[in-house]
């Protein structure tokens, strides 16, 4: 035969260039063995194919779809040490880079979206307090009102509710914004303090399922919730109690 | 902020990647579990190496030399704890299949687990993942004849194991 295999599974590869290509195809009309080799190369590879064509059909286990959907070394902004880190550092945004990405770093960038919105005359959705960190303005109103699931008509969203262990109803939410960001807000003392807040994957679509969820936020839910999360009726019933704890209204 | 970081591009085109890279990890570990284990080590390494990565390359490519190279290193770290491979798991990736459609594919998934790593590779790359030779050898970091003689020989073994069955005519 005047072409070696190998030639002619790059042939059958598509990896010749024209005049490779056209002496091959001349020989194939001439020399039916020469067709078969390449034939046989051309099943081969369909077979190859086709048997693996199974695994991009299977859904993609939610830990590895949660990593590609949030920073891996999760800038988890831990509230309580982020006030003592504030006064340390002012990294310039640029260094931004994940190995440096800590609670550290997080909270720095936190404090610098904050600034951002201040100064684009954004009433910020959180405010720092001596109680730690507190939902304002929209996210408030959204955290206070809208049901879960709903689209609402601003930039946070309700993801679902539940009760935490020690009784306060919680919400997970989304707040999509340049730098998107979820979190956990608990009710207390008539305020939503924000337990967890993570970078969140960007949003993709018109409804952000709960399944985009940074795992920090998920694993914050995990060690809280007490039972299920609420379905829509009991969901409706904390709201119009207003989020207070069953037998600790009066006080 | 508004310029995405090289980690947010990456991974952002991550989440539709992880399809394709579940099945290359799968083809080339042969086992569910060693495979999505791949893939997190992968997408972690990747993650955190994100300004290696130049935004006019491909990605996928990029990962799978990554996940190439992070299954090389756990193999010689399985050989020097002297452990026993995990025991091949074909058939998990035949999907919705006729029964004969099944059985060749779990004929092919076992034919594929017989063949030498650097030859499952090649294969891999340019039978599955439909990578060019050139895309190929670079991903392997081999010279081209080098990829083109392992898919050569690869593809003779997976021939001989599976007899003329694919044969058409």
């Amino acid at each position: 035969m005047k072409f070696s295999d190998e030639m002619l599974m790059a042939y059958a590869d598509g990896e010749l260039d024209l005049v490779a290509r056209a002496e091959i195809e001349e020989a194939m009309a001439e020399d039916p063995e020469i067709a078969r080799v390449v034939e046989r190369h051309r099943a081969l590879a369909a077979r190859v194919q086709s048997a693996y064509r199974g695994v991009l059909e299977e859904p993609v286990p939610a830990k590895l779809a949660s990593l590609a959907a949030e920073p891996v070394t999760a800038p988890v902004i831990d509230l309580a040490s982020r006030r003592a880190a504030r006064a340390e550092t002012r990294a310039p945004a640029s260094r931004w880079r994940l190995p440096q990405w800590s609670a550290l770093a997080a909270s720095v960038a936190l404090g610098a979206m904050v600034g951002a919105l201040l100064m684009r005359g954004e009433s910020p959705p959180y405010e720092e307090t001596a109680a730690g960190l507190v939902a304002r303005g929209e996210l408030d109103a959204a955290l206070t009102r809208q049901l879960a699931g709903s689209l609402g008509t601003g930039k946070s969203r309700v993801g679902f509710s539940f009760r935490h262990h020690d009784g306060a109803y919680c919400r997970t939410f989304h707040l999509q914004q340049e730098a998107p960001l979820a979190g956990l807000a608990c009710r207390r003392d008539d305020q939503w303090k924000l337990e967890v807040l993570a970078a969140a994957a960007p949003h993709q679509g018109e409804l952000q399922p709960a399944a985009a969820m940074p795992m920090a936020v998920l694993q914050a839910v995990d060690a809280a919730i007490e039972g299920e999360p609420f379905d829509a009726a009991a969901e409706i019933a904390a709201r119009d109690a207003g989020w207070q704890q069953p037998g600790n209204v009066a006080e | 902020m508004s310029t995405p970081t090289p980690v947010d591009e990456v991974r952002a085109q991550l989440g539709e990647l992880l399809p394709r890279l579940r099945r290359f990890a799968r083809v080339i570990t042969r086992n569910v579990q060693d495979a999505d284990d791949l893939v997190q080590a992968a997408v972690e390494k990747a993650l955190s190496r994100a300004a290696q990565w130049r935004p006019d390359s491909r990605l996928d490519n990029w990962m799978f030399g990554i996940m190439k190279n992070a299954w090389i290193d756990e193999i010689r770290a399985r050989r020097r704890r002297e452990r026993v491979h995990a025991p091949e798991e074909a058939g998990s990736a035949v999907g919705d299949a006729s029964a004969e459609a099944r059985d060749i594919a779990l004929s092919v998934q076992a034919a594929m687990a017989r063949l030498p790593e650097e030859q499952r590779l090649a294969v891999a790359l340019v039978l599955i993942e439909g990578l060019s030779y050139k895309e190929a050898a670079e991903t392997l970091g081999i010279p081209i004849g080098t990829l083109t003689s392992r898919l050569a020989r690869g593809r003779q073994a997976l021939q001989a194991l599976l007899g003329g069955t694919g044969e058409a005519g």
